[in-house]
């Protein structure tokens, strides 16, 4: 009787333990899909699994416009005066002494900003070195005394009220540091041109074919 | 105030090109801004409104500014905190250039005056001595800075009179004048009356331009008056058809001065030195747009 019993309980212990096992590895195999392995990418959940499409978001998002590459750099357009504003206004700040020439330029630019004027640009130019040579008295060679480098920047606003100007042109000057040159231009051309390098290759190429 | 005003507004923009330099101190004490208009545009004229004659007669004056020609003097807290400031940007600061070729100099000297010095391997290494050291470069310009005189910064030690241009270099200064208005002689910014025909920056161009025995250049900034100034005449001087006068203000800064400013009738003052010259009503609308900068 109890080997039979027991043997009975063994059996259903045994045909419980399959089962177990079973249901633990029918969880272990789902698991590992959600967790995105490629090993698995060719088991495909069916459509009637209760747990299809779960992480799916994409469709969520708002849709992006497709990404371009960058096109060749455009002028921006160079405005006009009108009757009550100026036009585009290069204000250039010079000077050989580099702190006060950012310092400066940084604070024309806050001012803008306060003032509410739009400031379209703001860059540098290329430094330009100047040596100083000096002749002595004895001799006719001429030897390097120092060299100065001037520094400029430039702030390009867009539309300056004609009642402000005064005013804005009246703070500019008072505040101006010593040793720098301040100027304020219309905006041609010729200035974007200037700051792209010379090709020299190309206008070789270009007068050939002309 | 119909017709100067519409013709103001419609007059169209010129535009303008500005020079402005900052340099060290010149003999003039003066900055100089030249200024170059680009098509300054015919001034168009509107349909012209009724001419009625306005109780109010018109001024035109200027506010004549030197500029500052040297920057401010330091408060005492300024001073400390810049000197911490530079204290710590050398700390924090790498060698330049020069400093290294210093250090390097040294070193080889040291190397030279050592026992074992094998010339032939420093040289391999070097590629032949310098005939001109850091050291002696830094001598010759220690002693180049000792020749310099650099100018005094206060030149009104003695006491420079008020009616000179080369005052208080530090502070923006402004142009007072005497002038008689009605019965009494008074100080004030220089104007002149305004006739028709002419805009009212015309007009205070032309009061600068009349003063005696002066010839100021200035950079007039904008078409656009900085303030005004109405008063109305004692009840003797008043008739039907003037009732008082309203004077509007221009901004100009002083681009050249003359040198012949020694006289009485000019004065250079600063902003804080107004109140002892000009009346309270009218400082006290001149006050509003003179920046104290």
């Amino acid at each position: 009787m109890n080997p039979v019993i027991r043997k009975a309980s063994f059996a259903l212990h045994s045909r419980v333990l399959d089962q177990a096992g079973l249901l633990f590895r029918a969880s272990v195999s789902v698991q590992h899909p959600i967790q995105g392995s490629l090993a698995f990418s060719n088991e495909r959940q069916y459509r009637t699994m209760p747990t299809h499409g779960i992480g799916k978001y994409k469709h969520l998002l708002p849709k992006e416009a497709p990404k371009k590459k960058k096109e060749r750099q455009q002028m921006k357009q160079i405005k006009t005066a009108t009757d009550a504003e100026y036009g585009t206004l290069n204000v250039k700040v010079s000077g050989y002494d580099m702190i006060l020439v950012e310092h400066y330029s940084q604070y024309i630019h806050n001012l803008c900003n306060r003032l509410g004027v739009k400031v379209a640009e703001s860059y540098a130019l290329p430094t330009k070195s100047t040596e100083v040579m000096v002749m002595p008295e004895q001799g006719t060679k001429m030897y390097v005394d120092a060299i100065l480098k001037t520094h400029e920047r430039i702030v390009q606003l867009s539309q300056l009220n004609a009642t402000l100007c005064p005013t804005f042109m009246e703070v500019l000057l008072k505040n101006q540091p010593e040793g720098i040159q301040l100027s304020v231009k219309l905006h041609t051309e010729a200035d974007y041109q200037a700051r792209f390098k010379a090709r020299p290759e190309l206008e070789g190429l270009m007068a050939q074919m002309t | 105030m119909a017709a100067p005003c519409s013709r103001m507004a419609s007059r169209p923009i010129c535009q303008f090109i500005t020079n402005v330099r900052r340099t060290g101190l010149k003999h003039t004490g003066v900055r100089q801004i030249s200024l170059g208009s680009a098509c300054r545009a015919a001034t168009q004229t509107r349909s012209k409104t009724e001419s009625v004659a306005s109780p109010w007669k018109l001024y035109g004056a200027v506010c004549l500014q030197r500029l500052p020609v040297i920057s401010q003097e330091r408060n005492p807290i300024e001073d400390q905190f810049a000197e911490l400031m530079h204290q710590m940007e050398l700390e924090r600061s790498l060698l330049s250039d020069h400093e290294q070729r210093l250090l390097e100099d040294s070193e080889r000297m040291t190397r030279k005056q050592a026992d074992n010095y094998d010339s032939d391997e420093e040289e391999a290494d070097y590629g032949g001595q310098e005939t001109i050291t850091a050291q002696d470069q830094e001598d010759t310009w220690e002693q180049k800075l000792k020749h310099f005189q650099p100018a005094l910064r206060d030149r009104d030690v003695g006491g420079t009179p008020l009616g000179s241009v080369e005052r208080c270099l530090g502070d923006s200064l402004v142009l007072l004048v005497q002038q008689t208005v009605g019965k009494e002689t008074i100080w004030l910014l220089p104007q002149a009356q305004w006739e028709a025909g002419e805009t009212l920056r015309q007009t205070a161009e032309r009061g600068l331009s009349s003063l005696p025995e002066a010839d100021f250049k200035a950079t007039f900034l904008g078409n656009t008056p900085c303030g005004v100034y109405r008063y109305k005449f004692p009840k003797e001087v008043r008739t039907e058809r003037c009732v008082g006068a309203k004077v509007f203000f221009f901004k100009a800064f002083l681009s050249a001065g003359s040198a012949t400013s020694q006289n009485e009738p000019f004065l250079w003052v600063k902003k804080t030195e107004l109140q002892g010259y000009l009346k309270p009503p009218y400082l006290e609308k001149v006050d509003r747009f003179i920046l104290n900068l």
